[in-house]
């Protein structure tokens, strides 16, 4: 099964055909990308065939690796471990990965750096692939950081905005805040387990209880940023700046969810620390009301499923703090499909409507029908309607709450549907319904196709549901009806309600009197929940203080210093030049002069006369012989 | 003390020196070039009276000096000859014997 090392290697090697090219030959180059990542779809799906029908208990069906660096007595590898998670998460990857890519063609087509953009694709579907097959956490931590970079090349993708360019630095920023917890919690794992493996640290050493809560806590704060898990989540809305699609694969799709699959991954750690799981579905369940809350009241387009993806992600981390790893790992997989689905689908509606505002936005139903059948479908999915895949996923996620005897949070939870369903039904009037704009076309086929495909696997993957779970090993089973029920009900309530308040009228309800009300929590929803104010006044002024501070320091102490040695060099050099003037060119001068002077004086001996040669040889004489007689005696 | 006394060795270097300072003098203070190669002339024979003497006191059996003596007349008399073609083929040039003449050497 040696073919399992080129799915991520295909993409890779796209990436490295794609990045050093020109720009004008990349940009007809990016089949190469698209190519690649077909190829890799079809090795997952293979790969997942060979797996199936899985239910070996985190048992590896495939698992090959080598090391690539030994530090003394410690050996870093780099591994291929293919089980039944990572057989489910290559096919969600690359599927997803292949439909954005399609989608691309359509979408990015007029774009200039349209080659640049297909290669950090090939780059960041490489490095998720690495990911999901990791065996390793550090070889997880890698990729991770890779995927960051992708993130970050992304959002800020259209860096002649400005907007984009600050997006770009914030993600970067704020999950690198959450990388730190990551990596110390690395650190912390290696002093206690000795390894990396996750052969050794999941299953063959014992942890004590206070070390698995260190290390646990640490790898949630990783997952917190990456995964944009209150209060770490003010990077995601920020960075719907980039291109569509790519929000599509990179913030709905896949590298949020590297936190959740960390998490689901690490969980026997979790499990072993007790603590950390509470923290992990507390953490799951304020992000997934207030992300929910959130989503209400954004009017951008993008924003709303923005922080929708938040709320989801943080539904999937009540999932994994509840024990339920299926349940948090199914609703990773069908949000996957139906939040890329959504995402595709809002980049065709701003296409056409030339505008993220959706209070500019109406009457697409009649223009774009393919649009809106596939934009319906994973409303409802999100919304958790029957039979759609949300509500197969929401339900277990409920149940596993149930059955934990976690009442209050299947109580939020239950609450965090609702507000779901308010603000999909909010977006699914304001844009669908309503009065037409003029001049909506349909999208072309390639950027249809992908939708299509989303929209049929979020449609019946529900129906799986139980055998998902027998394929990671555990009992699979049919929704209970109590619950199922109950879940119905709430999501058919906020729908109704978002029916009431923006779908019941063909002009849209005036929501003002409301807003007026309920003046401060509408107030606090607009603002953000003032988790932007905060940061920016403790932590982005302050760094602005500092860096301030810093270029005081900077231009007086630091430049001192260096204009100071210039200054002394300088007058070195001076005296250098004052030396060199009068001390070496006198000294060649003044041997000249001597040297003129004395053949002045010299030649005057030289009169011409023979006699007065004649003299001085005979004066010379009577000396040497005065001077012999001296001597002599 | 007698009038007479035995010549001795220093009475003809005396005579050699009184020569030889007449030459020298004749040879730094004539104008006339002739009468600076006649000065030489002095100045050799000086000299050959020495040589003589001092053989003939010291050791008068080898007679060393009487030979060198008579090399040194024979050198002196090729060497004025020289000398004196040269003052003529001077004085053809010049019209003038005059050493101070003789001057383009000058530094």
């Amino acid at each position: 099964m040696g073919y399992i090392v080129a799915i991520p290697l295909l993409p890779t090697i796209a990436f490295a055909l794609l990045a050093p090219m020109s720009g004008r030959v990349r940009n007809k180059a990016v089949w190469v990308s698209v190519a690649a990542v077909i190829i890799a779809l079809a090795l997952s799906l293979v790969a997942f065939v060979q797996v199936w029908p899985g239910g070996h208990e985190g048992e590896a069906v495939y698992h090959s690796s080598a090391v690539f660096a030994s530090i003394g007595t410690m050996d870093l590898g780099v591994g291929v471990l293919l089980d039944p998670v990572s057989a489910v998460m290559l096919v969600v990857v690359t599927l997803v990965g292949a439909c954005v890519q399609v989608y691309s063609i359509g979408y990015m087509h007029r774009d200039a750096r349209i080659g640049w953009y297909y290669a950090v694709l090939s780059l960041f579907t490489a490095a998720m692939l690495v990911l999901v097959l990791a065996d390793n956490f550090l070889q997880l931590y890698m990729a991770w950081e890779v995927m960051g970079l992708c993130s970050y090349l992304l959002i800020g993708f259209w860096h002649e905005q400005v907007a984009p360019r600050k997006a770009s630095l914030k993600a970067f920023l704020t999950t690198r805040v959450g990388d730190v917890g990551f990596a110390l919690g690395l650190a912390v794992m290696y002093a206690t387990a000795g390894s990396f493996d996750f052969s050794v640290v999941l299953h063959d050493f014992q942890w004590a209880p206070a070390a698995a809560t260190t290390v646990s806590l640490l790898l949630l704060f990783g997952a917190m940023g990456k995964s944009a898990q209150v209060p770490l989540h003010v990077w995601l809305p920020d960075a719907m700046a980039g291109p569509t699609p790519a929000s599509a694969l990179i913030h709905a799709a896949t590298m949020v969810a590297a936190g959740v699959f960390l998490v689901a991954r690490a969980l026997p750690i979790f499990e072993a620390s007790g603590v950390a799981l509470t923290v992990t579905m507390l953490v799951g369940v304020i992000t997934a009301l207030a992300g929910g809350m959130l989503a209400a009241v954004q009017h951008d387009i993008k924003k709303v499923l923005a922080y929708s993806t938040i709320s989801q992600l943080g539904y999937m981390f009540v999932a994994l703090g509840a024990g339920g790893i299926v349940a948090g790992f199914y609703h990773l997989v069908t949000h996957a499909f139906f939040k890329s689905l959504l995402f595709l689908g809002a980049g065709v509606i701003i296409h056409a409507a030339h505008t993220q505002d959706m209070r500019e936005m109406g009457g697409l139903a009649r223009k774009m029908p393919v649009t809106t059948v596939t934009f319906t479908i994973g409303s409802l999915a999100l919304a958790g309607i029957f039979p759609f895949s949300g509500f197969w996923s929401k339900d277990e996620i409920l149940t596993v709450l149930w059955h934990g005897e976690h009442y209050v949070v299947f109580a939020l939870a239950l609450a965090a549907a609702f507000v779901t369903a308010v603000y999909v039904a909010r977006l699914w009037f304001r844009v669908f319904t309503g009065p037409e704009q003029s001049e909506l076309k349909e999208a072309h086929i390639e950027m249809l196709v992908p939708m299509g495909v989303l929209a049929a696997i979020s449609a019946v993957i529900g129906f799986g549901s139980p055998y998902f779970a027998q394929f990671l090993g555990h009992e699979g089973e049919w929704p209970a009806a109590p619950i199922a029920l109950t879940s119905t009900a709430v999501a058919g309530l906020g729908l109704a309600l978002g029916w009431w308040a923006y779908g019941r009228r063909t002009k849209v309800l005036n929501t003002r009197p409301l807003k007026q009300r309920a003046g401060f929590v509408y107030g606090a929803l607009t603002m953000k929940l003032y988790f932007d104010i905060t940061y920016d006044f403790f932590i982005v002024r302050g760094y602005g203080l500092l860096a301030d501070a810093l270029a005081v320091f900077d231009t007086t102490v630091v430049d001192g210093i260096v204009n100071g040695a210039g200054a002394v060099w300088r007058s070195g050099a001076h005296v250098g030049a004052l030396i060199d003037r009068y001390v070496i060119d006198g000294a060649v001068n003044g041997t000249a002069t001597l040297v003129r002077a004395a053949g002045a004086r010299v030649r005057r001996i030289q009169v011409g006369r023979i006699q007065a040669y004649q003299g001085l040889m005979v004066g010379a004489i009577v000396l040497l012989m005065l001077w012999l007689v001296v001597k002599g005696a | 003390m007698t009038l007479i006394q035995p010549v001795g060795a220093l009475s003809f270097m005396a005579l050699s020196v009184v020569l030889f300072s007449l030459g020298l003098y004749g040879a730094l203070s004539r104008k006339s070039t002739v009468m600076v190669l006649m000065s030489l002339e002095l100045m050799a024979n000086a000299i050959n009276i020495n040589l003589v003497a001092l053989s003939r006191f010291s050791a008068p059996a080898e007679m060393t000096g009487q030979f060198f003596a008579v090399f040194s007349m024979v050198v002196s008399a090729a060497e004025i000859g020289l000398g004196l073609a040269l003052v003529l083929a001077l004085y053809r040039q010049r019209k003038t014997v005059e050493i101070d003449a003789m001057q383009e050497l000058k530094g």
